[in-house]
């Protein structure tokens, strides 16, 4: 009797869990999308000043929603969360950094990074771990003294994402200068992108070089590379991705009738960390950034004055149309449409494989320094 | 200028930061952003001594080195010096006559 009991018991208690499992699943924020689509869903996240974090649905390419930063505009970068839920925004004059819920433009994370009388600035460098659960950015601190600025050492700064309003760092560790963007990978490692391309451990601060750019060693034959690491990431592809310039002498260095000009490429895969660098195409325009098709990494698309196909097994351009104005970058959702934004107060949208304009999004600010990231909402 | 010498702690210091080591740090362009030095020409001409490679139009880039404290850009910069420059004009291409110039404050 007593074990019948215990069994019933158990079996209640068994239900009553699973309802609350059920009903808890049920209730949870994440379950409640305010009439947005989950299931990897594609939105793309852009800054306009003077200060709007803008959340477009790539279905209907509208503004669905449009998030009112703090601060003064000033980066405009953004850096989804892994669930897409929460969109990272650099912000107030590149000094703070504010997390919005996309689905209702709550705040939930804030962290202010200048204190006392340091200034501190992040160019560009925001992530996210892959879990979600830290943020990273790259500190470049000064102090104001009453006679001179004193230049401090760049750190690595570790944040924990649920740590809410005014965050401090958990952890930080001394970095190199001049490093912009940087994404973490798969391994637990934040890419660096600075004079040469490296991965640091932001639990001990190890760094070790992924690719050797302004240190490399081609002797008098190469000039150094020169490359532009801002805006466009990778994350269509689920890569990191960092163009960059380069010029081989096959005369005298200088001479420049016999000279080869060379697009080259430091590309990460974020899963297994494998690196492929070196030079992908003949220089024949500016591209300020290139992203890689989803679904075949032999072809690359580059935006500028230009918007351009390349394949770069074959190291050939295939296409290029002319654009109505300047654009920074560029982004790409899973079914191949092209967004062609930054600087202006417009997103040109493109066919992948004519590369024709088939569509615009007009902004209500322009859109300066501003990242253009694809947000996968689960 | 080798006979001049170093008087006081600050002109040592001066000294001391144009030292080649730290000229070296000095790199093409590898550096975008955060008002440092960069070997790149303004916006009269592009790398190439032509104007096909320059942002067009102007108003096409006038935030992005604004904002960006981008040296050969002859614009206020919004990262330190002047936030409020261009606070009210939320495009330059519609509203760039908005935009003023920035003068020497009055010393009193």
């Amino acid at each position: 009797m007593k074990l019948t009991q215990k069994i019933k018991a158990a079996a209640l208690m068994g239900i009553a869990g699973s309802v609350a499992l059920i009903s808890g699943c049920a209730m949870s924020p994440s379950a409640d999308l305010n009439g947005m689509k989950g299931g990897g869903h594609e939105y793309l996240l852009t800054v306009t000043r003077p200060n709007q974090l803008h959340v477009i649905d790539t279905e209907t390419n509208k503004v669905i929603r449009s998030c009112d930063v703090p601060g003064i505009f000033g980066q405009g970068t953004v850096e989804p969360s892994p669930d897409g839920r929460i969109a990272y925004v650099g912000t107030n004059k590149w000094e703070d950094v504010v997390g919005f819920d996309i689905t209702n433009c709550d705040i939930v994370f804030s962290a202010k990074q200048s204190y006392s009388n340091v200034t501190v600035k992040s160019f560009v460098s925001l992530a996210v771990s892959r879990d979600g659960k830290e943020l990273y950015t790259v500190q470049n601190p000064t102090r104001k003294l009453n006679d001179r600025y004193e230049v401090m050492q760049p750190q690595l700064a570790v944040y924990d994402t649920s740590a809410g309003l005014n965050a401090k760092p958990l952890r930080t560790f001394p970095v190199d200068r001049q490093i912009t963007k940087i994404m973490a990978m798969d391994s637990g490692e934040v890419i660096l992108a600075g004079n040469d391309v490296q991965a640091i451990n932001p639990e001990n601060g190890d760094v070790r070089v992924l690719t050797l750019l302004q240190n490399w060693n081609r002797g008098d034959t190469w000039t150094q590379p020169d490359a532009f690491a801002m805006h466009t990431l990778g994350e269509q592809a689920d890569e990191f991705i960092l163009p960059y310039f380069t010029i081989k002498w096959n005369g005298d260095p200088g001479e420049m009738e016999k000279a080869e000009f060379w697009w080259g490429m430091s590309r990460v895969d974020l899963k297994t960390g494998e690196v492929e660098a070196g030079e992908i195409l003949p220089f024949e325009f500016i591209v300020f950034n290139f992203i890689t098709d989803p679904t075949d990494s032999n072809i690359l698309y580059g935006a500028f004055n230009t918007l351009s196909k390349h394949d770069i097994s074959e190291k050939k351009t295939l296409a290029v149309h002319n654009m109505e104005h300047t654009y920074y970058n560029l982004n790409m959702t899973q079914n191949r449409t092209i967004y062609v934004g930054g600087t202006s107060s417009d997103i040109s949208i493109h066919d992948p494989d004519t590369l024709e304009k088939i569509g615009s999004i007009k902004l209500p600010g322009d859109q300066s320094t501003a990242a253009m990231r694809i947000a996968f909402l689960k | 200028m080798k006979h001049l010498k170093s008087f006081n702690k600050k002109a040592r210091m001066i000294d001391k930061a144009t030292s080649t080591d730290d000229v070296e740090e000095v790199v093409a362009m590898q550096t975008i952003v955060g008002c440092t030095s960069t070997n790149d020409p303004g916006w009269e001409v592009d790398a190439f001594g032509g104007l096909g490679s320059l942002c067009q139009p102007m108003e096409s880039d006038l935030y992005g080195c604004a904002d960006a404290c981008w040296w050969p850009a002859q614009v206020p910069d919004t990262m330190s010096n002047y936030p409020d420059w261009s606070q009210d004009v939320a495009k330059a291409d519609e509203d760039w006559r908005k935009l003023d110039g920035i003068f020497p404050e009055e010393q009193k």
